[in-house]
């Protein structure tokens, strides 16, 4: 007799036994499988509410794969991204670079957790989503990486990980920890309940909405056919949560709390400018706030509440936040654009005023950093890149390795703190909370200025970029339009 | 000898690395760091400069200061608070 499909899944996907020769913490190890450790009857009720077969899997990716295959051979051309604004094309160097070895990754944390996961279901489950990760590290590989034979930046979809670069340090600090470092029960947390169910999986939708506005079919499509798979193997998060809730409640908290930070930094960077700055002012549907109002904070909320945890203690500043970070660290990106492999703009007077009337609470105490580059573009007339650039190294944050950018204008949250006769520097006070809980695990990291004054990078700013973030004259971000803005020469 | 001080100046968006003389004047490191932030910030003519809370003496010197290797100054405006 023919099973039911759902008899079917739950013969194909429920195979553990009854270890009689060996002892359930030799098979699945603490150090390996995570804490709290509990013997398997406490996971068996592991259970993912979408379920696939092997075959079906195969032929679904089969088919999306056509279908990505299909656009790229139509629309992927050099020739077909030269048509894009010169901004767009910076966002799409932005997600090139941060997106395909971050895959990778994922790919070995997916394979770690498909080994010492504690439920079978849960070890089936985390191998498709391993090769959905290697899917996403070849796709934008295979469609971005090609173009380096037209723009020399965008060799950096590949190089960037392999690189220096400050972005680079920041983005390999947060995924070796995340993806290659914590066992399956902190990665369940960190990548598919907070980064993927609270991040990325809406993230995918927005931007692949704002991708077909500019008229970018390829980026799209990828992202759509990404996104899928995300939704797919992020639901592997929510059932490990409840399981963690309901035997170590302070722990389950803790790990949702370091990791929705440590995310929110970063994404703030990457989605903030892309969508605030880097895509065309006509083709915006919202801001960054209000994108993260609608699609990430309500959802978050409640996928917190389903579990039965609260929201971070520091929310109000991450509220805070949401009207000031990616305002200041992309003005100061802006101002030392040559450390970075894509270009950035100057935002013009219609872009100040979308961006006043979308941040009415802090574009006044913005407004004026850029009223003073234009100032100094004025002075310098277009193609006299440095004028308007920074010479003077600057700090980074010992814990997520990015710009001090914290708090506003008028108040950085930076706070200098002492511990075992060493002196770090924190960008804001979660960033300090998260160190000083683990503090073995960071406190041997050493960010660009330590590495300045250890001799391990040169402190001259030319001398830095080129030789320890790697970049070269023609691949170093410029200005989109080198200063010759319209607005500029009235 | 060279003190690395991190600092920041009002208004504008990041924290810049100074390298500072023991020996300097804390109005000369105010004036470095504010041509260190000129393409984001205006300078100014008159300024404070703050340490733990504290209003540092502008004639006085990095290491009379009491300020040593990584330290937070603050550049404000004369005015502010």
């Amino acid at each position: 007799m023919k099973l039911a499909r759902d008899d079917w899944f739950d013969l194909a996907r429920k195979l553990d036994w009854t270890y009689g020769y060996v002892g359930e913490r030799d098979v699945f190890p603490e150090e390996a499988s995570g804490a709290p450790w509990l013997p398997h009857d406490a996971w068996a009720g592991w259970n993912e509410p979408f379920r696939t077969t092997y075959a079906e899997y195969v032929a679904t990716q089969a088919q999306k794969e056509a279908a990505v295959h299909a656009v790229r051979e139509a629309v992927g051309r050099p020739e077909d991204f030269q048509r894009h604004d010169r901004r767009w094309l910076s966002a799409l160097k932005l997600h090139a670079a941060t997106l395909p070895l971050a895959e990778f990754a994922a790919t070995i944390g997916n394979l770690r957790a498909a080994r010492f996961a504690r439920d079978s279901a849960w070890r089936g489950t985390a191998l498709l989503g391993a090769l959905d990760e290697l899917r996403h590290t070849q796709l934008p590989l295979v469609a971005l990486h090609d173009l380096v034979k037209w723009d020399r930046q965008f060799d950096w979809t590949h190089r960037f990980y392999h690189s220096n670069d400050w972005v680079a340090i920041a983005a390999r600090h947060v995924m070796d920890e995340m993806l290659l470092a914590a066992d399956p029960i902190e990665l369940a947390v960190a990548t598919n309940f907070v980064f993927e169910t609270g991040f990325t999986n809406l993230q995918f939708v927005g931007l692949s909405a704002m991708a077909h506005d500019v008229g970018d079919r390829m980026f799209e499509t990828m992202l759509k056919s990404i996104q899928t798979d995300e939704a797919r193997h992020a639901q592997i998060g929510p059932t490990v949560v409840r399981t963690l809730v309901a035997h170590d409640r302070a722990r389950a908290q803790r790990l949702v709390d370091k990791w929705f930070w440590r995310h929110w930094l970063l994404f703030a960077v990457v989605t903030g400018f892309a969508m605030d700055y880097l895509t065309p002012l006509a083709h915006r549907r919202s801001s960054f706030k209000e994108f993260m109002q609608e699609w990430v904070l309500d959802q978050f909320a409640r996928s917190l509440a389903d579990v039965g945890l609260e929201l971070p203690a520091y929310w109000p500043t991450f509220l805070e936040s949401l009207d000031w970070y990616h305002h200041m660290v992309y003005a100061s990106a802006y101002t030392y654009r040559a450390t970075v492999w894509f270009d950035l703009a100057v935002p013009g007077p219609d872009e100040r005023a979308w961006l006043r009337a979308k941040y009415p609470a802090s574009w006044d105490a913005l407004d004026p950093v850029w009223e003073r580059v234009a100032e100094r573009w004025r002075e310098s007339g277009p193609g006299v890149e440095w004028y308007t650039h920074g010479t003077t190294p600057v700090g980074f944050c010992s814990l997520c390795q990015l710009v001090l950018c914290g708090g506003t204008p008028a108040r950085n949250t930076a706070q200098v703190v002492d511990r075992d006769g060493r002196r770090y520097i924190f960008c804001s006070e979660p960033c300090r909370t998260i160190f000083e809980a683990e503090p073995e695990r960071y406190a041997e990291h050493r960010d660009v200025v330590k590495q300045i004054l250890a001799g391990e990078a040169p402190a001259n700013l030319l001398e830095l970029l080129r030789t320890h973030f790697g970049l070269t004259q023609d691949e170093w971000g410029k200005d989109v339009a080198g200063g010759d803005y319209p607005w500029l020469r009235r | 000898m060279l003190v690395p001080l991190y600092g920041f100046v009002a208004g504008d968006t990041l924290g810049i690395l100074v390298l500072a003389r023991d020996d300097e004047t804390i109005a000369s490191v105010a004036a470095q760091l504010q041509r260190a932030a000129t393409v984001r910030v205006r300078p100014r003519a008159r300024v404070r400069v703050l340490a733990r809370g504290a209003v540092l003496d502008p004639a006085a010197t990095v290491s009379a200061s009491g300020l040593t290797a990584l330290d937070r100054i603050d550049v404000v405006a004369a005015e502010e608070p």
